[in-house]
């Protein structure tokens, strides 16, 4: 029996366990023609020429100079080229496509196309800034003058990779003038956005269709896109179907990835108070802009997590280097801070001579407080239940004074955090203006179209659920078909914990508006706006304001184990405890807890990826290491209900949240483990080992 | 032209490999993965194939006085599950790779693929395994050491096939067993050792100390065993940093994308004096 209380089967558990959801390379695509780009194997540099060996027939080369009208990838900052031209950036960086029949060939042919480069120096440190963000908040100096203990400490975190189970990939075909797009995604109206302006074509020529989608994590939200834009562009040349199927090791070497940071933090305490912080967050943007601005956003909106402190000084960089672009993942942005932060609230405590799980409860932010970014936290906040919970279910007081000594080679430690849910500040209302659509045939079944994007996270059963459960119908009466941009309208991408807390806002709604006018035997339509709360003020230039529309809430709790004799660091347990205003359906959430907890357990200290002259090193699943269910224990997860006025029966995000504490936790097991500070994620062995052996941590 | 060879009796694949330079496959696990091409693409194999895993004849295990006889064909699995065996090497099995890999794979092709970070090869140098190798012409017996002389390389003539691995009996031996991965399952050997003693009262009548994954081969030195073999146990203890350091000649390890050489070598110091600290 399961002990979930409102749970439904997923709609697509039987297709994905028999085998029979067709993912994009699964798709019928007989005639279609291969895809191969050729990409750059230099950092930076100009291109001289490159020489195209003479093509078979049927073979064809695409490149800058088949740009329709505009040589960009829409993204939020489009500085991303479709094509190289003229120059490159980063390693692996698309200059042009092979196209044809036959796989071999082209392999054969990307060998024998030569690139002429002028190399010039590539730049792998964070020195360019381009994208510079700060703000205040109280007055910083009348506490750094003023102060009982002071703390400047600098912490880095790695970059990581998605490893969603699909690697990514797409077909494209025209029917008759209209471009039709099938393809693994996260954002079908992103990439139709992408096609029309590289075209410049009319919207209605460019039709995006969801298959299924095996796992996203935020790789899906852009990426997509630049494939968009080149097969558009070669498709207008050749006008034949065309088919791109990333292999692993191009998907690990040439997709985007979450930023390495690099964060510095001086705070000041004074009668027992964290009274003011000073940050620097640094993060690593890659050849091109493009999302990084928002990403370093929300990092510098989470820069002191859950933690009420009145005087702050903060201020963010993105820099501009010779590698692979970073951009959207889990988190986005949040994660690095957060575990910056979390390890830094407790180790300035310590330097005060304070107990840190006291120290951080004492400063959890309250219901009508002023955010980092000078908002104001309008809903209530039940953090203090959430953390009493789950030390409770962890019986973490009982282990944190038992292993807390030296040699005990055992720790156990928790962070509070918070997400802010949808996207930043007034954006759902003024930038995505999200419209929902249901439709109702004769047979009173109710048809529900959006275009959110179900790539395993559960949202086409759950929408659904809101729909039957509002109108007071079975489920079995109402439809949610995967998204077909010319039968949906937009309802924003699938990302930003956005789906439920936005999307499912307005399911709600508008089932209630539907139930209103019902009329059995009659076919109806319901379009439903969003309309965000009003007291929502935003100002992303001076980054001041509401940040978001609401937050949800958490509590990690992680135990350790550590071998001296092999610096190996064991999971030995996990707890863990949301307010996610309230389950729509409780096994999907905790399915988001599990997996959202496991990966950022990864992240904490296992998942490794350098660069060497340009080059992730780990190119293959044998060498960047994700956990498997052998490296994890059984984890437990509460939910606790704190009804948001604008979620579906009070619902608010879940995606992200379950993922940005996860590595702060595992890290401050870590640091009671080996009883010293751990400055870096991943905390992996190396690492652990230059700690240990080093008299300065 | 490539061709590939599916012999039915262990007669015919001599006869095979004594015609043509073969690619010997048995499970594939390796050898698929060397020779894999982009997905959609058929492997890159550059000359024939001969696939002996539907061969009854090298899937046995049996003991005999002597010791135990491991057909070259038996799977980990079949391996993993037989009580003949000894435990080291079963220790080793099951946390070597994944239980797929561990249905497919067999221990003469991890012997013959020569990986330094080839597990169960740890443990056969240890336990002082020997390959009996066949050709049309007939037989020859060769410790495993003198067999694998690099990394991938070994001393198979062109028409030779690993007929069977044998392990001489150590009932008295005891034996220890660390594989550092990077995480707890399907996992790419960062270190790896294996450690044996045998005791009469608390003198050390038998010493072995083998490492994988810090050379290009498996090392294991029997001049080094032999100065303290006869040692009591406290003078073992007394004399471990000692052993460590007349070891660590052979700990030349390499930074790589998974771990880097420090990390190795102040491992695998730390896992030798662990090992001659548990002798008791």
């Amino acid at each position: 029996m399961s002990h979930f209380k409102n749970s439904t089967v997923k709609i697509d558990n039987e297709e994905k366990m028999a085998g029979l959801a067709l993912f994009t390379d699964d798709l019928p695509a007989k005639d279609f023609l291969w895809c191969r780009p050729l990409r750059s194997n230099i950092p930076c540099g100009r291109v001289r020429s490159v020489n195209v060996p003479k093509l078979p027939k049927g073979y064809y080369y695409v490149d800058a100079k088949d740009i329709v009208k505009e040589n960009v990838v829409n993204i939020i900052f489009s500085d991303w080229p479709v094509f190289a031209d003229r120059r490159v950036n980063y390693y692996g960086e698309t200059i042009a496509l092979l196209i044809g029949p036959d796989k071999q060939k082209l392999e054969e042919l990307a060998r024998m196309t030569q690139v002429n480069y002028d190399e010039e120096v590539p730049n792998f440190k964070l020195k360019k800034s381009g994208i510079h963000k700060e703000f205040k908040k109280g007055d910083l100096e009348s506490v750094s003058n003023d102060y009982d203990y002071t703390l400047t400490e600098t912490f880095e975190t790695g970059y990581q990779e998605q490893v969603y189970l699909e690697t990514q990939g797409m077909i494209m075909w025209l029917d008759g003038d209209k471009i039709t797009i099938k393809a693994s995604m996260q954002c079908p109206y992103y990439i139709k956005n992408a096609v029309v302006r590289t075209l410049g074509c009319d919207p209605s020529k460019v039709r995006v269709i969801q298959p299924a989608v095996g796992g996203a994590f935020g790789g899906k939200e852009h990426y997509p896109s630049m494939m968009a834009a080149q097969m558009a562009t070669a498709i207008v040349k050749i006008k034949k179907p065309l088919k791109m199927i990333f292999d692993r090791d191009e998907d690990l070497m040439y997709t985007t990835k979450r930023h390495p940071s690099k964060t510095t933090y001086t705070g000041y305490v004074k009668n027992g108070k964290l009274v003011g912080v000073k940050a620097h967050v640094q993060l690593n943007g890659g050849a091109y802009k493009g999302c990084s601005g928002v990403v370093l956003a929300r990092a510098l909106i989470a820069v002191v997590d859950c933690y009420s402190i009145p005087n702050l000084e903060i201020e963010g960089d993105v820099y501009i280097t010779n590698t692979m672009p970073t951009a959207a993942f889990r988190g986005f942005g949040s994660p690095q801070t957060i575990f910056a932060f979390e390890m830094f609230i407790e180790h300035i405590a310590k330097v005060a001579g304070l107990d840190p799980v006291e120290f951080k409860l004492k400063h959890l932010v309250k219901q009508g407080e002023v955010t980092a970014v000078n908002g104001k936290f309008h809903d209530p906040i039940i953090l203090p239940e959430l953390v009493e919970k789950a030390m409770e279910m962890s019986d973490f007081k009982h282990k944190y004074a038992l292993y807390n000594k030296p040699g005990s080679n055992r720790g156990i430690g928790f962070s509070c955090f918070l997400h802010g849910c949808g996207f930043t500040g007034s954006g759902e209302s003024t930038i995505i203006n999200a419209q929902l659509k249901l439709t109702k045939d004769k047979n009173d079944i109710v048809h529900l179209y959006t275009s959110q994007v179900d790539f395993g996270q559960g949202n086409r059963t759950t929408l659904k659920k809101i729909v039957s459960d509002t109108l007071g119908i079975p489920e079995e009466q109402v439809t949610h078909e995967a998204p077909d941009t010319d039968h949906t309208l937009s309802t924003g991408p699938t990302a930003a914990s956005r789906t439920i807390i936005i999307v499912g806002y307005l399911c709600e709604k508008a089932a209630k508006h539907l139930k209103e006018i019902w009329k059995p035997g009659v076919e109806q339509e319901w379009i439903e706006p969003y309309v965000g709360p009003d007291y929502i003020h935003w100002d992303e230039d001076t980054m001041q304001g509401d940040a978001y529309p609401g937050y949800a809430w958490g509590v990690n709790v992680v135990e350790v184990s550590f071998d001296p004799v092999t610096y190996q660091v064991k999971v030995e347990g996990c707890w863990s405890t949301y307010d996610v205003g309230h389950a729509i359906d409780d096994r999907i959430v905790v399915g988001q807890a599990d997996g959202g907890l496991a990966q950022a357990i990864g992240y904490g200290y296992l998942e490794n990826m350098e660069v060497a002259e340009g080059r992730f090193r780990q190119k293959t699943l044998s060498d960047y290491i994700i956990p498997t269910a052998v490296d994890l224990p059984m984890m437990e997860t509460e939910l606790i209900d704190n009804l948001f006025a604008y979620g579906a029966s009070g619902a608010k995000g879940c995606g992200e949240l379950t993922f940005v504490g996860g590595a702060p936790a595992l890290g401050h097991a870590i640091e009671m483990a080996i009883n010293k500070n751990i400055y870096k994620i991943p905390a992996n062995p190396e690492y652990l080992m230059e700690v240990m052996e080093n008299e300065d941590h | 032209m490539v061709n590939h060879h599916i012999p039915s009796s262990l007669k015919e694949a001599l006869k095979i490999l004594d015609a043509h330079d073969c690619y010997i496959m048995a499970g594939g696990t390796d050898l698929m993965v060397v020779k894999h091409q982009r997905s959609g693409l058929l492997p890159n194999f550059d000359k024939d194939v001969c696939y002996i895993s539907n061969l009854k004849e090298l899937q046995y295990i049996y003991e005999d006085e002597k010791g135990v006889h491991i057909g070259a064909g038996t799977k980990y699995i079949d391996i993993q599950e037989n009580n003949l065996v000894p435990d080291l090497l079963k220790q080793i099995i099951d946390e070597l790779a994944s239980p797929n890999i561990r249905n497919m794979a067999t221990l003469a092709g991890n012997v013959a693929n020569a990986s330094p970070a080839g597990d169960s090869i740890v443990g056969l140098y240890l336990l002082d395994a020997k390959l009996e190798l066949v050709n049309v012409h007939g037989s020859r017996i060769v410790p495993i050491e003198d067999f694998i002389f690099g990394v991938r390389k070994i001393h198979r003539h062109k028409n030779e096939l690993i007929k069977e691995i044998f392990i001489p009996h150590h009932d008295d031996l005891n034996t220890y067993w660390r594989k550092v991965g990077s995480r707890a399952a399907e996992s790419i050997s960062k270190v790896t050792f294996a450690g044996g003693y045998e005791l009469d009262d608390d003198k050390v009548t038998d010493l072995r100390m083998a490492f994988g994954s810090v050379s290009v081969t498996v090392v294991r030195d029997r001049e080094i065993e032999k100065k303290y073999i006869g040692l009591t146990i406290d003078e073992i203890h007394e004399k471990a940093d000692e052993i460590v350091e007349d070891m660590e000649k052979y700990i030349t390890p390499i930074t790589d994308q998974r771990s880097t050489k420090e990390y190795r070598l102040k491992v695998s110091k730390n896992i030798l004096k662990d090992f001659l600290l548990s002798i008791e």
